[in-house]
């Protein structure tokens, strides 16, 4: 652990079902942890009960493993290494769409990613999601096809089919990389021939990289491995008559020849599979000798799928193929946070705690990222799990545990307390140690009071944070929870803090009416968080609502005149215009490419230059909202106003709860830029307070908005459904009952599926899986991924149309007055 | 008829004789009660001593239910009583201009006011340049534009007087912008505060419009009995413990009078220090010395 030249942070990345869970526990087996019989099926990453019976991954989990070396491999090591031990941190996160959060959590951590794709499949939605979020963490990629036992006997493909279709996900997933990797990153790519891909399966524990079997043939042919693994790829044919090699498919007389990696890769393969699983058993043994196969006298006795297990994995164990990838070519914390320090720091990137990143230096002032809480067995603590990203943690060591709010030389979200414990996360156990350097994956005990969801440690007082980790879902579907006997109530609050700490996007609040709501990514995590919520956390019985969607507010037009509003003393009045913002603009400050920390020039070239706005009221955003970056603006657009500068603040507050609950049914706003055209201000500072700015730039927003077209956004899926032909009819008509789009249809070459995207209201979305499976004879398994914001037609202010609807069923549920206040209810008259 | 009667400082007695028979005959009597508060009275003294029953008027109902104060006072006589003088306070021109509007005839009463009340401090009105008030900081919000009113004073040699703030009924900035009628407990600035908030902002700004040495004159529950005055450097004036509100403090120009500056004696620790500080703070702001034009030069 203290060589951190040896040590490799990495995550398994894929998309549901691809068998991420599966391959790990071949890495788990090796080490020792569990038995080789038993991988494949342990899946000793997932350690909930829950995720033992459902058979998918919920919370990602963290494990060490060490692995030996021998000199030749090391050599091939294209950075500073130390000896032939290495120790691998790996962390496998969940796969299906509504814990991508858990996934991000995951990506902080590492450095690199091993990415799954099933080789009948391909690269799924959310393959393209995951790999997205971790080229722009800068994590490196190796991808492993997996499941090639499936193609070899479910499908029966040829040898160059099979090549072809390996081929075309490796593009595919080459795509995906070019597009989002950046350059500070190097090439990112993926290619067999260089040994960063693997095929294999990992419910029978094999699997093998092309630099494996140059290695094997660069002895036989004497020729050097890299040379060797070059032919063994791509568009390479060996000639057996004249013994020459080739890169064309035919002959001198026009005979079609066999490509390289057929011959020599595939070919031993498929000769195994169907020697064993035809059960020639004279055959076998000439096969496993040839190949330096050595079967136990009781293992000899074994035949059919039970037999191939055992040759496949002794003829390529899967723990060597992926250890070799992992260690070979992806990245140590040291050569990792070299790139990775800018993107990790909120601070300015040449200070002294930058540098220390950048450097991987144990010996400077601490900086620790926490990305999440893990629960203890201790009921209601946590661990705190992140990553040393400089420093040494110790138990014991006093630290500053600061919030996503800390900013330098403030007090706010800021907590100094000591560090009780560190430990190392063994999957199901914890190991205690004493102390853990930069570049290691650790977890704190005796500091989850203090942090929310995650946050940064540090010693040092000038640090800033570590930035905050962006997800790619949002919380959209949500329900009220109640107890059902009114003492647990307290247990129910208690409950749901605990909720919150342990999931990092799962939002529980109150709302205006004093329910309590719980809001999740999707229907599964919804299901799993409330599951948690009733038999863990709170363990108390509850009474829960239908799902709510959670919807946004926006204006679709310029004002049609100018809103007033006068403070209570009437000595103050604010002139605004409300106008949408276009949906680019909302889309960049989502997702941070504009954000409210970002120094102000900079922003304001980034909006003048891609969005058309004008420099200068690019340069006067007062704020964003709600939370201080949520996609609306204010922008000054007065003419010298004296004392501007000093109701600022008071505006910024105002507008901050005005967009978190708008003025149509209290839900937050979305794409609405306030401009400020005019104030005029008391002479006196007393009368220009707090109390006089903030409910008039309340009510001011209010007006202005219900005065330019309000409407109403409603989030959409994106839907991706995988099925045989004749599911198709079932699909469309169930997408037609629920408002869904159909936007592509593809059948996926090679394999019988076909692949349809669609996009579908989330409102739309609760029962879907179960209609689809009764439509299709459960042949159709989607995957819902929350794709955009869509406006919704009508106007929300008339209860006869749909969005009315829901506004007015909103207003009732929460106790509002049923009907949408009209502008004036907001505005004053000069 | 609306009548606005001013109350005076301290006192239920100070009202005015012509006051307190206004209130006898009125039908509805508002007490405002969040500009400022009686230092020796609260609502039920009140009550006994008019013999009448007393509206307690606050921020929402003087500001957003003016309506409702000015109801039937086209037919019955309406009293408003506002702490100190009736116009003290800016806000309440509003309800005047609204009578006006309601076609409402009005009358005040006048009373004393800190803004003449100051004057026992033994500084001379006339000497005063334009008043400020000091608001309570925030972390984030610290409103700085007193300091170039301070400097205008100054630069032209006048005493500047500094309200302090009183936050009787106030929201919390969550509660303000949600719309919600929940309010803090009641605080009051002390001199104390006032003075650690002038440094802090000169020491941000750096623009010498004053220092941690120019003399300043501490005015504590004026008008009340246990009224007391303290001279002093601002400095000194960061640590003095004022005791009970209402406190105002008062900032000296350069222009001080030989017998302002006696009266001040009484209320200082040591003498020749203040003597010595009011005259180190006329050097600044001093205009350069008058120097005749030069004469012709008769030498052809």
């Amino acid at each position: 652990m203290d060589k951190v030249t040896n040590v490799r942070n990495i995550s398994v990345i894929a998309h549901v079902d691809h068998g991420k869970s599966t391959l790990t526990d071949s890495l788990v087996q090796k080490a020792g942890i569990i038995s080789a019989a038993k991988a494949g099926d342990a899946r000793f990453m997932d350690t909930r009960k829950d995720e033992q019976e459902r058979g998918i991954t919920i919370k990602s989990t963290a494990i060490s493993l060490y692995a030996g070396f021998d000199d030749e491999d090391v050599k091939e090591i294209k950075q500073k290494t130390e000896g032939n031990d290495f120790l691998i941190n790996l962390i496998d996160s969940p796969g299906h769409v509504d814990f991508s959060s858990e996934v991000t959590a995951a990506l902080r951590v590492t450095d690199g990613a091993l990415v799954v794709v099933d080789c009948v499949e391909g690269v799924c939605v959310q393959t393209e999601t995951v790999l997205r979020q971790a080229l722009q963490e800068r994590i490196k990629p190796v991808v492993i096809i997996n499941k090639v036992d499936r193609a070899l006997l479910e499908l029966q493909v040829t040898k160059e089919d099979l090549y072809q279709s390996f081929s075309r996900t490796v593009e595919s997933v080459n795509v995906i990389i070019s597009t989002y990797s950046e350059k500070t990153l190097g090439d990112a790519q993926v290619f067999p021939e260089r040994g960063t891909v693997a095929f294999g399966s990992g419910l029978h524990g094999w699997a093998f990289t092309v630099r494996q079997f140059a290695i094997r043939y660069s002895k036989k042919f004497g020729v050097d491995r890299a040379k060797m693994a070059e032919r063994l790829w791509g568009d390479s044919f060996f000639n057996p008559k004249t013994k020459k090699w080739t890169n064309k498919d035919k002959d001198a007389d026009g005979k079609p020849l066999e490509r390289a990696f057929n011959m020599f890769v595939l070919d031993p393969i498929f000769r195994l599979f169907t020697s064993i699983m035809n059960f020639k058993k004279d055959e076998i043994p000439t096969l496993l000798e040839k190949l330096e196969i050595n079967l136990k006298a009781d293992e000899k006795e074994l035949e059919g799928k039970a037999l191939l297990k055992v040759v496949m994995r002794k003829f390529l164990p899967a723990a060597d193929a992926m250890l070799e990838m992992i260690v070979i070519h992806l990245p140590s914390p040291v050569t990792a946070q070299a790139y990775r320090a800018e993107t990790l720091y909120e601070g300015p990137s040449d200070d002294e705690h930058c540098q220390a990143i950048r450097n991987c230096d144990p010996k400077a002032d601490l900086m620790l990222y926490v990305s999440k809480m893990v629960p203890t067995s201790d009921k209601g603590r946590f661990y705190a799990f992140g990553r040393v990203f400089a420093g040494t943690v110790k138990s014991g060591q006093k630290v500053r545990i600061q919030g996503p709010n800390y900013q330098v030389g403030k007090k706010e979200d800021l907590f100094l307390k000591s560090i009780q414990r560190t430990v190392l996360m063994m999957g199901r156990s914890v190991e205690q140690i004493d102390d853990c350097p930069a570049g290691n994956i650790v977890g704190l005990v005796g500091i989850d009071q203090f942090l929310l969801k995650s946050g940064t440690i540090t010693t040092s007082e000038t640090a800033h944070n570590l930035k905050v980790m962006k997800f790619s879902v949002s919380p959209v579907v949500q329900v009220a929870v109640e107890v059902k006997n009114a003492n647990d109530l307290p247990k129910l609050v208690e409950g749901l803090k605990r909720l919150s700490k342990s999931d990092p996007c799962v939002l529980t609040s109150i709302n205006e009416s004093g329910e309590h709501i719980v809001a999740a990514t999707g229907e599964l995590h919804l299901e799993i968080c409330l599951n948690d919520l009733q038999n863990d956390h709170a363990g108390i019985p509850l009474k829960i609502s239908p799902p709510v969607v959670s919807y946004r507010e926006t204006v679709t037009a310029e004002s049609s005149m100018v809103a007033l509003s006068k403070s209570p003393n009437k000595h103050n009045r604010i002139y605004v215009k409300a106008q949408p913002l276009d949906e680019e603009v909302s889309l960049d400050i989502e997702a941070g490419v504009v954000d409210a920390r970002d120094d102000f020039k900079a922003r304001a070239r980034i909006l003048a230059d891609k969005h058309g706005w004008d420099v200068t009221d690019a340069r006067k955003i007062w704020c964003f909202g709600p939370d201080g970056n949520g996609p609306n603006v204010v922008v000054d657009q007065t003419k010298a106003v004296q004392y501007l500068n000093e109701i600022k603040d008071s505006v910024v507050a105002a507008f901050q709860w005005a967009t978190k609950e708008g003025p149509i049914f209290g839900e937050n706003v979305r794409s609405v830029r306030i401009n400020i055209l005019d104030v005029t201000l008391h002479a006196d500072a007393i009368h220009r307070g707090g109390g006089q700015i903030i409910p008039t730039m309340r009510r001011v927003t209010y007006a202005s908005m219900l005065l330019a077209e309000p409407a109403i956004q409603e989030p959409v899926f994106l839907v991706e459904i995988q099925c045989p032909e004749n599911a198709i009819g079932g699909i469309y008509s169930v997408l037609n009952r629920k408002r869904g789009q159909v936007i592509s249809e593809e059948q996926r070459p090679g394999t019988p599926l076909f692949t349809v995207k669609a996009y579908l209201p989330v409102n739309e979305s609760f029962g879907f899986s179960g209609e689809l499976r009764q439509s299709t004879g459960g042949q159709a398994f989607p995957q819902l991924i929350f794709d955009h914001w869509a406006v919704m037609g009508g106007d929300p202010t008339d209860p006869t149309s749909k969005p009315g609807a829901i506004v007015r069923a909103k207003r009732e549920r929460t106790g509002q007055k049923p009907d949408v206040p009209g502008y004036e209810e907001y505005y004053d008259k000069l | 008829m609306l009548y606005l009667i001013g109350l005076g400082l301290s006192h239920e007695s100070d009202i005015t004789v012509r006051g307190l028979e206004t209130v006898k005959k009125c039908k509805r009597v508002y007490l405002e009660a969040y500009t400022s508060i009686l230092m020796a009275a609260d609502q039920s003294s009140l009550e006994k001593f008019y013999g009448k029953e007393i509206i307690l008027a606050d921020r929402e109902l003087v500001e957003t239910g003016a309506d409702s104060i000015l109801e039937g006072a086209d037919k019955d006589d309406i009293a408003f009583l506002v702490v100190g003088d009736v116009f003290g306070a800016t806000t309440h021109t509003d309800l005047v201009l609204r009578a006006k509007e309601l076609g409402i005839p009005y009358e005040s009463i006048h009373n004393a006011s800190v803004m003449n009340a100051v004057g026992a401090c033994g500084l001379q009105l006339y000497q005063f340049g334009q008043t400020v008030s000091l608001v309570f900081f925030t972390d984030s919000w610290k409103p700085d534009s007193f300091y170039s009113k301070v400097m205008e004073n100054r630069k032209i040699g006048l005493h500047t007087l500094l309200l302090l703030d009183i936050k009787v009924k106030e929201q919390s900035i969550e509660n303000m912008a949600r719309g919600r009628l929940i309010y803090e407990p009641p605080r009051y600035m002390d001199i104390a505060v006032a003075a650690q908030q002038l440094l802090e902002i000169e020491e941000t700004k750096q623009e010498k419009a004053y220092t941690p040495d120019t003399p300043c004159v501490a005015v504590s529950r004026l008008g009340s009995p246990t009224q007391t005055f303290k001279a002093g450097s601002l400095k000194q004036m960061a640590e003095y413990d004022a005791g009970e509100p209402l406190h105002s403090l008062i900032m000296l120009g350069r222009q001080v009078h030989d017998l302002e500056l006696e009266y001040l004696y009484q209320f200082v620790d040591n003498k020749d220090e203040f003597k010595k500080l009011v005259e180190a703070d006329q050097e600044y702001f001093k205009p350069p010395a008058w120097v005749p034009p030069e004469e012709d030069d008769m030498s052809d």
